[in-house]
């Protein structure tokens, strides 16, 4: 991807012969990036398709390409004569007929007149001697032949025609030019002029696809290269279109993505999921929500819808088959009121018909709206409502249309889709769904334990880290909420199994906290014995204090009875003078 | 034409025929052979014939809007006539040049 971006970047500062040498750009958006550059230099491009699939406009934009980088193309045109040639490359913005156009691009008109006769079997050797000398002179380095089939159907063998198709691919081989060559698909019984399709597979080596369908009532344009001889190139099918400045792919997977990239985040409108989106959705990117029907798509984008009218930003909401009074009763139910965002004209809803009128039409409406509204964000709900093709889930080319035009106007656009689920479809998405969605939210119904339970996940986040964890989400009459993920084992618990998990563990913490409670009583006990005990110690204490106290005043006692019976005995012996007691000896003394 | 046909004058007008080839290629060849041939059962008529070899001479072939070999073209009388391919029909060749086919047993 970074590769293909440098050579994008490299291609419009310098020629295209300097991004790679062995390829030639087409000025085909989206073309050059699926090739990786181009069609093969010095080689046979052939384009296959039916008339009006733009096979023409393929090699008159490859010449106009070569032309604006300074390099000279040889047009060689079997099946219109070059002024009409020149009208019909006037409708585009490719300044043919401006001196460089002139100059770059030449038109050799090889219109076989009506009136030649048949004289025989004929062949290119002349014609190609003749363009070589032109190619010479004008230093020319690319070819077309443009509906040489008109030529050819002149020989009127099959055998022939493809003696005359081989030689020209050895010519193209020798002179070194980058020839391309429009051809008709044909059936294998009616080949009178076009090469059969096994010959043309077998001869270029490149071969491209154009095709072109009605599909209820719409035309729808896909381009396939089928063969790129020794190189590696994206074999799908990708829509393109048809514009001013000629074909360009709309398969945003082929595109170098010009738009500025957003860093802002915006809110979902559910916390949760902002969380896990590492803080929501990115401003200008697309958003896709996919699931089942009843898993609650409309009621996640207009969670987004409530939320952005909440920050005052502009909300354009395309519903399909729903009115919009439907809408906000609807949604009322679970919480969100839309009615007054309604009323200020920050929201808007507008219903359309899916199946009347053609995708087309619906997107020009949308588009006219976007202008007027200045929106911001702007809902798809669902996105097929602007399918092709019944069976078509992301919406068609017109779908493609207004995302890529949604996004050059910055808007950010939240599209929902009825998507089978994601186990089936496996993240091998059609190749469209991944590449409209920046950040894909996937919506199921788990069905475990007998019961359905909507999940939630985020496929994919484009630059942005996210959770990769499947939640449960609940509806409540205050919107959408995604509840905590009971993740044990790698298993994720909804409904009745995360609410019986949760029971168990509920018992578990009940247990333990009990035993807690056991313990922690055990300990009061236990300190309240030693408080006891403490409390008896501290009598015990108070007791044997007093005890002491009391022997100490009795032998005190007892020593002054000693004393006076001391005192007595002297007094009575006549050595001490009568009332002078031993124990006030220092009087005694100073007496003395 | 058919005015041409009946006027005498018209019919012994010189013949311009120009015969472009692409030098050895078989079915260059193969015209100049089957022309020869033709204008042989018609020597009494005046011809002027000039084999351009684009090969040879490829500005010549593009001025002249020549698109495939080989290509015989009749510039005079008017209008001007083409036959491409190598000349083996020889109704074509015939009708091209304005000469009646004079011994057709081995084309049909």
């Amino acid at each position: 991807m970074a590769q293909t971006q440098t050579k994008t970047k490299t291609k419009t500062i310098k020629k295209a012969s300097t991004v790679d040498d062995d390829k030639v750009s087409t000025g085909i958006a989206g073309f050059d990036e699926i090739t990786r550059g181009g069609l093969p230099r010095g080689r046979v491009s052939v384009v296959l398709g039916g008339p009006g699939t733009g096979k023409t406009i393929f090699g008159l934009q490859t010449l106009v390409a070569g032309a604006r980088s300074g390099s000279r193309g040889i047009y060689v045109a079997f099946e219109e004569s070059p002024e009409k040639v020149r009208a019909n490359a006037a409708r585009f913005d490719w300044e043919l007929s401006s001196a460089q156009g002139k100059r770059g691009i030449e038109i050799f008109d090889a219109q076989l007149s009506r009136t030649v006769l048949q004289g025989g079997e004929f062949d290119l050797v002349g014609l190609l001697a003749m363009l070589g000398t032109r190619a010479k002179k004008l230093g020319a380095d690319r070819i077309v032949f443009d509906g040489i089939d008109m030529l050819l159907v002149h020989l009127g063998d099959p055998l022939l025609v493809r003696r005359e198709m081989f030689r020209l691919r050895d010519w193209i081989h020798e002179t070194g030019l980058t020839g391309i060559i429009t051809a008709k698909p044909t059936k294998r019984d009616d080949g009178r002029g076009s090469p059969d399709h096994a010959d043309i597979e077998f001869m270029a080596d490149c071969v491209v696809s154009l095709d072109h369908f009605l599909s209820a009532g719409t035309a729808v344009r896909m381009l396939r290269v089928s063969k790129y001889r020794g190189d590696a190139h994206s074999a799908s099918e990708h829509p393109f279109t048809i514009s001013r400045t000629g074909i360009h792919l709309t398969d945003p997977s082929a595109l170098e993505i010009s738009h500025s990239v957003s860093k802002t985040k915006i809110s979902s409108g559910i916390k949760r999921l902002d969380a896990m989106l590492g803080g929501g959705y990115f401003r200008s990117s697309s958003i896709l929500i996919s699931g089942a029907p009843g898993t609650a798509k409309t009621s996640m984008a207009v969670s987004f819808a409530h939320a952005a009218c909440l920050r005052k930003e502009p909300t354009l909401l395309v519903s399909f088959d729903e009115a919009p009074g439907q809408i906000v009763r609807n949604m009322a139910s679970i919480g969100f009121r839309l009615a007054p965002h309604v009323k200020s004209g920050m929201l808007k809803i507008i219903s359309l018909r899916s199946h009347a009128g053609r995708p087309e039409a619906h997107v020009a409406r949308v588009r006219s709206i976007l202008d007027e509204h200045r929106t911001k964000n702007l809902i798809i709900d669902p996105i097929s409502g602007l399918a092709q093709m019944h069976d078509e889930l992301l919406g068609g080319e017109a779908a493609l249309q207004l995302l890529d035009a949604a996004k050059s106007l910055l808007i950010t656009v939240l599209s929902t889709s009825l998507l089978p689920d994601v186990a089936t479809l496996g993240e091998q998405a059609p190749i469209s769904i991944s590449n409209i969605a920046d950040t894909w939210v996937h919506l199921a119904y788990a069905s475990r334990g007998g019961e359905r339970n909507r999940s939630l996940s985020v496929i994919k986040s484009r630059g942005t880290s996210h959770s990769n964890q499947v939640r449960e989400f609940l509806l409540s009459d205050h919107g959408v909420e995604i509840t905590d993920t009971y993740a044990a084992s790698g298993e994720v618990y909804m409904g009745t199994l995360r609410w019986d998990k949760e029971v168990d563990d509920r018992h578990q913490r009940d247990a333990t906290r009990r035993s807690a409670e056991h313990q922690e009583k055990n300990a009061e006990r236990a300190l309240a014995m030693t408080e006891a005990r403490l409390a008896a110690l501290r009598v015990e204490q108070a007791l044997r204090e007093a005890d002491l106290d009391r022997l100490k005043t009795e032998r005190t006692a007892d020593a002054e009875l000693v004393v006076d019976e001391e005192r007595e005995r002297e007094v009575r012996r006549g050595t001490l003078e009568p009332g002078i007691l031993p124990s006030r000896r220092g009087n005694g003394v100073a007496h003395r | 034409m058919s005015r041409g046909g009946l006027d005498p004058k018209a019919i012994r007008e010189r013949t311009v025929l120009r015969l472009y080839v692409a030098g050895p290629a078989p079915n260059s060849q193969l015209a100049r052979a089957h022309l020869k041939a033709f204008l042989g059962e018609h020597a009494d008529r005046p011809v002027e014939l000039e084999i351009i070899d684009v090969l040879a001479n490829p500005e010549r072939g593009l001025k002249d809007g020549i698109l495939v070999t080989p290509t015989l073209v009749r510039l005079r009388p008017a209008p001007q006539q083409q036959v491409v391919g190598n000349l083996r029909n020889r109704a074509a060749l015939a009708a091209g040049i304005g000469f009646p086919v004079i011994r057709a047993h081995h084309e049909k």
